[in-house]
């Protein structure tokens, strides 16, 4: 190779430099427009989300006595936790939330090994079809199970029709009617959230677990199912949340029997006019809902398949 | 009369997928204990090949046999062998123990000897200490090592491979690829290798399967397939080779002589003769090959002691540095050859007179 030459060098040297402060000097121009392009979406979240929260978080720490007397305290919150019918109605909205985490997924998994199973051009086609419910109005959507959840509709023509039973259960205005209309509302979001972990198993795995021994059962439950768990908790996560904070399904397809915290907390604020409690209501809703996520997370994240989550 | 059971046989298979003709009558044979290596270009049918063996494939037509037992229609996990993917393949959520494991817990081998069989898989493959880390955590030697030993510990009829050097740089194929001469002759076990890269089969194999769009063209020795091949093909794909054309000029049970141009004749012997249709009649026209090291350049007029039938004068147009070698080209009858010498005289310098000279023995001729 020929040596550089001294002048070659300096050469070598400015230009270099001028890169640098040219890369500097454009550096800050892109923040500036990333900041001015930004500014909308921030100064909106801020205005109507972020200020709005902090209100209702302030409201939640007033207590009212009477007409005119208001004072701070968590007096909100102790009245939550110390009357039954509201634990009553944390506990539904819980355990109503479970199940349709349960329902989604056992219906949504098998769906998503589908997609991931079937030619890339199927798998649009899945995946359209998976989605398309979601370009319905949710009122529009539990309206339909309305008619077809009503006492003597189409549901339980079919059910007595069939053979099955004589006195069918109560689906609308029931817990069964809430938890049909929830896991239909959040389905897509378990079945995109599954799939999506499983298209990124890498399929000569399946092959190493069968050349090894194991049949397609075996290879499911200790190669499929454990590397698809970041999917399952991403989903869980999605649909757990979802219906914790769902308002219209409950309000529409429960009614007064199945007193979910949103409803609860709605009733609270519009018709009864009480904002601090149903402040306080909302608070304890988001907060419950964190925790329960969190320790969700944690628990898969540090579990026997943590690798899994790297 | 001794019968020699072959541990795997495959007869006539034959495999379509739409339009294509992806296995076109394969008929293989792999005797116990010995390393085979199917070698061929891509997209030649050598994965599918090694799928049909292992029952990843569904074949149209034909037979597989293994260890004698008829097994076209058992599906992979039953088979009982143990293979290695190109891409590792090791499960990303076990560690280096559970993956070993994995196969073991299977079959139901007590515990206590499910460690001592671990144990001696990763000593083999001197993994030993790092039982505990996740594939994630391993370089990717380390991790072809792991996949090896993941194969080898249940101790399986057979044991596949398909291009398991590919993913890895030159050094370290070169390292695991005598690692894995020595185990497969360690422990004895029956092993089809899958690879693109001609250097790796010649140096690994104790007989070759060069295949070309999903037929076999040759199986022999590695020394069989260099010097004797039967196809043009095979020729052509393993080594560097040169090429010449003419017409037979007289042919007998020993010699060929043809003319390459008027009054240029070389010598060929007739044992040499590949392709399919092996009579040769005056004024056929024909190919000549030759390797580049075959030839060997000698000063004009000098050396007499070393004869060769086919000697001829050429020039030097280049001469490449190789570092073991000189690859020098020259001018021969009007076109481009190669040769490679171990070493270079002083006055063999571009432009320079020079003699060549090879044995009949040497060229292969074919059928145009
Ligand atoms: N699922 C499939 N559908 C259609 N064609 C296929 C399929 N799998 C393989 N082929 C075709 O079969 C032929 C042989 O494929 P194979 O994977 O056996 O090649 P290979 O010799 O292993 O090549 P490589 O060295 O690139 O791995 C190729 O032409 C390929 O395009
Ligand atoms: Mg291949």
């Amino acid at each position: 190779m020929e040596p550089v030459r001294y002048d070659d060098r300096q050469k070598i040297v400015r230009l270099s430099t001028e890169i640098v402060t040219a890369r500097r000097k454009r550096n800050w121009r892109k923040y500036i427009y990333c900041g001015l392009l930004l500014f909308p979406l921030v100064a909106f979240i801020f205005g109507f989300f972020v200020i709005p929260m902090l209100y209702i978080l302030y409201l939640s720490f007033i207590e009212t006595k009477g007409e005119t007397n208001a004072f701070y305290s968590i007096g909100n919150y102790v009245h939550f936790f110390t009357d039954s019918y509201y634990l009553h109605s944390l506990w539904l909205t819980i355990k109503i939330s479970l199940y349709t985490v349960v329902v989604s997924l056992l219906l949504g998994y098998p769906v998503a090994l589908t997609m991931a199973k079937c030619s890339p051009r199927v798998r649009g086609l899945l995946t359209l079809l998976v989605a398309s419910p979601l370009l319905i109005s949710i009122v529009v959507r539990n309206f339909g199970w309305y008619l077809l959840l009503l006492p003597n509709g189409t549901v339980h023509q079919l059910l007595i029709s069939l053979g099955i039973t004589t006195s069918p259960p109560k689906l609308l205005f029931s817990e069964i009617g809430v938890v049909i209309g929830l896991s239909n509302a959040y389905l897509p979001f378990m079945i995109l959230s599954v799939a999506t972990s499983l298209y990124n198993i890498d399929p000569s795995l399946e092959k190493a677990a069968a050349i090894l021994g194991a049949g397609p059962l075996r290879s499911f439950w200790s190669v499929t199912l454990p590397l698809s768990l970041p999917g399952i908790v991403s989903g869980v996560v999605l649909v757990f949340s979802m219906s914790m904070s769902a308002y219209v399904t409950p309000a529409l397809m429960g009614g007064a029997n199945v007193p979910m915290l949103p409803v609860v907390a709605y009733d609270q604020i519009i018709n009864l006019l009480r904002w601090t409690y149903g402040s306080a209501i909302s608070y304890v809703l988001l907060g419950i809902t964190l925790i329960m996520v969190t320790i969700f997370t944690r628990m898969m994240e540090k579990g026997r398949y943590r690798e899994v989550f790297r | 009369m001794q019968t020699v059971v072959n541990d795997v046989e495959i007869r006539g298979v034959y495999k379509q997928i739409g339009k294509n003709v992806i296995l076109n009558g394969i008929d293989l044979q792999v005797k116990q204990g010995e390393l085979l290596t199917l070698l061929g270009p891509s997209g030649c049918g050598k994965t599918s090949t090694l799928n049909v063996i292992a029952g990843f494939l569904d074949i149209d037509k034909g037979e597989v046999f293994i260890k004698g037992k008829k097994v076209t229609h058992i599906p992979p996990y039953k088979r009982g062998l143990g293979m290695v993917f190109q891409t590792y393949s090791l499960f990303p959520h076990m560690t280096v123990y559970e993956n070993l494991d994995f196969g073991l817990s299977l079959r139901k081998v007590p515990k206590e000897e499910r460690k001592k069989r671990i144990e001696q898989a990763l000593e083999l493959v001197k993994m030993v200490g790092l039982e505990n880390r996740y594939p994630r955590q391993l370089s990717g030697g380390q991790r072809q090592r792991v996949a090896i030993a993941r194969a080898l510990v249940v101790q399986p009829m057979l044991l596949l491979l398909d291009e398991p050097l590919s993913n890895l740089d030159a050094k370290l194929r070169y390292e695991l690829r005598a690692e894995i001469k020595r185990l497969q002759k360690e422990v004895g076990v029956t092993t089809i290798f899958v690879t693109h890269d001609q250097e790796e089969a010649l140096s690994l194999s104790d007989r070759i399967v060069v295949m070309n769009k999903g037929i076999i063209e040759q199986v022999g020795t590695p020394t069989e397939i260099y010097e004797h091949p039967c196809t043009e093909f095979v020729f052509q794909f393993i080594g560097k080779s040169n090429q010449l054309e003419g017409k037979v000029k007289t042919v007998d049970s020993r010699m060929v002589c043809i003319e390459l141009e008027e009054g240029v004749q070389v010598l060929v012997e007739s044992k040499n003769m590949m392709g399919p249709e092996r009579s040769y009649s005056i004024g056929d026209e024909v190919k000549l090959y030759i390797r580049p090291e075959k030839l060997t350049i000698q000063e004009q007029e000098s050396e007499p002691e070393i004869f060769y039938y086919n000697k001829y004068n050429a020039s030097i147009v280049q001469m490449n540095y190789l570092g073991s070698a000189w690859e020098i080209e020259l001018l021969l009858f009007g076109k481009r050859v190669q040769v490679l010498q171990p070493f270079v005289k002083s006055d063999w310098k571009i432009g320079a007179e020079v003699t060549v000279g090879w044995n009949p023995s040497d060229m292969m001729i074919v059928k145009k």
